[in-house]
């Protein structure tokens, strides 16, 4: 018994290197840089950004304080850092892929309502003009009615 | 009390001016709108041309989007009923009077065309469904009457009349994924009084249907999910009280 408990507690293991570490950091920040960019550049807006920088001072810190990662992984009960790591990064993408689709759903219902108005704005001015110039109902039936094919 | 018939039309050049011409000789009294579903033929001038008013949505959204346009405009123009027929022809515009009865009586607040008919009265021309058609309708039937604990027999029919509730309701909250099915359910759920009635339709005039059997399973599984989630949905006592965020999107009474 007491053998199995010294194999449960055995501390994790890290398996990230000083080079995977230095790799790491060069990357977050070189990521970050690039949001920057895009967002200097008008290509990003600012409100979409902070998720990123989020993941990006993440990636930073666990790389340069290792001890981090292990802790993390030790409260999420895996013995295995790697599979800590791979595990909340997937979270996290799942997480802001859902995110994606609301936002992308209210931007699709937006665009239909902007839609509609302009088609009833047009439908609106066609029945403005109409009243001008006559009745348009009856305008209509007299046009329906003089179409042989209709 | 004035009403409005609107056709939703998508690429319907060669029977649109027919069916308004129909729904002027059965209705002379009603404001005719086309909701031109961002065609890419000659819809929006055909239909101009026949006498409608034209609502050009200018791309293509699809039919809920499309159905709603005609509820909204029909809500801001002030009108007291509107109703909806196709504009491939298959809906005889003499039935759309009698839907429109239904709502004008205060029989109900939405009322259904449904095509199917007591079994020995179909005429030679009537509508006659295909199987796979007939497979999803009594599944998407069961569902239905499961979820709103009313018996409906149309489920699909494009054909309705409504009373401004409708319209306040429809104008916020639409599926534009799944018109026909969820647009009941939800009418439902919000205590508004459906009423369906049997009507005869006709075989298109223009057009196809567009399913084959993959595309009616997939048909059919979405309508399940659509369904379900609908179920959750909050019930409000108010209709068209508290639209969700994708409801409002940015929208005046």
């Amino acid at each position: 018994v007491t053998g199995l408990l010294a194999a449960v507690s055995e501390e994790p293991t890290v398996h990230l290197t000083s080079q995977t570490r230095i790799l790491a950091a060069i990357i977050a920040v070189a990521f970050m840089l690039m949001i920057l960019e895009l967002i200097r550049r008008d290509r990003l807006q600012e409100r979409f950004s902070v998720v990123w920088f989020i993941a990006g001072l993440g990636m930073l810190a666990g790389a340069i304080f290792p001890g981090l990662l292990a802790g993390v992984a030790d409260v999420m009960g895996v013995r295995d850092t790697n599979v800590a790591l791979f595990s909340i990064i997937l979270l996290l993408l799942l997480g802001l892929a859902l995110n994606f689709s609301v936002i992308m759903s209210r931007q699709a219902a937006q665009i239909t309502r902007l839609a509609q108005e302009r088609a009833l704005e047009k439908a609106r001015e066609q029945t403005r003009s109409g009243e001008n110039g006559g009745e348009p109902s009856v305008r209509g039936a007299a046009t329906a009615k003089d179409d042989p094919d209709g | 009390m004035r009403t409005l018939v609107f056709i939703p039309a998508w690429n319907e050049a060669d029977s649109v001016a027919t069916v308004i011409a129909g729904v002027r000789e059965h209705l002379p009294e009603v404001d005719l709108l086309v909701v031109d579903d961002g065609s890419s033929d000659e819809t929006a001038a055909r239909a101009a041309e026949a006498g409608a008013t034209v609502a050009a949505l200018p791309f293509n959204q699809g039919l809920g989007a499309a159905l709603q346009t005609g509820y909204l405009y029909a809500l801001r123009e002030g009108y007291d009923f509107c109703a909806h027929l196709d504009a491939d022809g298959q809906h005889p515009p003499a039935e759309v009077a009698r839907l429109l009865e239904e709502v004008r009586a205060d029989r109900a607040d939405l009322v259904i065309g449904s095509r199917y008919r007591e079994p020995g009265e179909a005429k030679s021309d009537d509508y006659r469904p295909t199987l796979s058609r007939r497979i999803g309708t009594s599944v998407f039937r069961f569902f239905l009457t499961l979820a709103t604990r009313q018996r409906f027999t149309d489920t699909t029919s494009g054909m309705r009349a409504a009373n401004r509730r409708v319209m306040r309701l429809f104008s916020e909250n639409y599926s534009p994924d799944f018109a026909e099915i969820e647009s009941l359910q939800l009418a439902v759920r919000q205590g508004l009084r459906v009423e369906e009635v049997p009507v005869r339709m006709l075989e298109r005039v223009g057009g196809s249907s567009f399913l084959t059997p993959v595309h009616s399973a997939f048909f059919i599984f979405k309508g399940l999910v659509v369904l379900l989630v609908g179920q959750f949905r909050p019930r409000n006592g108010e209709a068209g009280g508290e639209p969700g965020p994708l409801g409002k999107a940015g929208v005046e009474q």
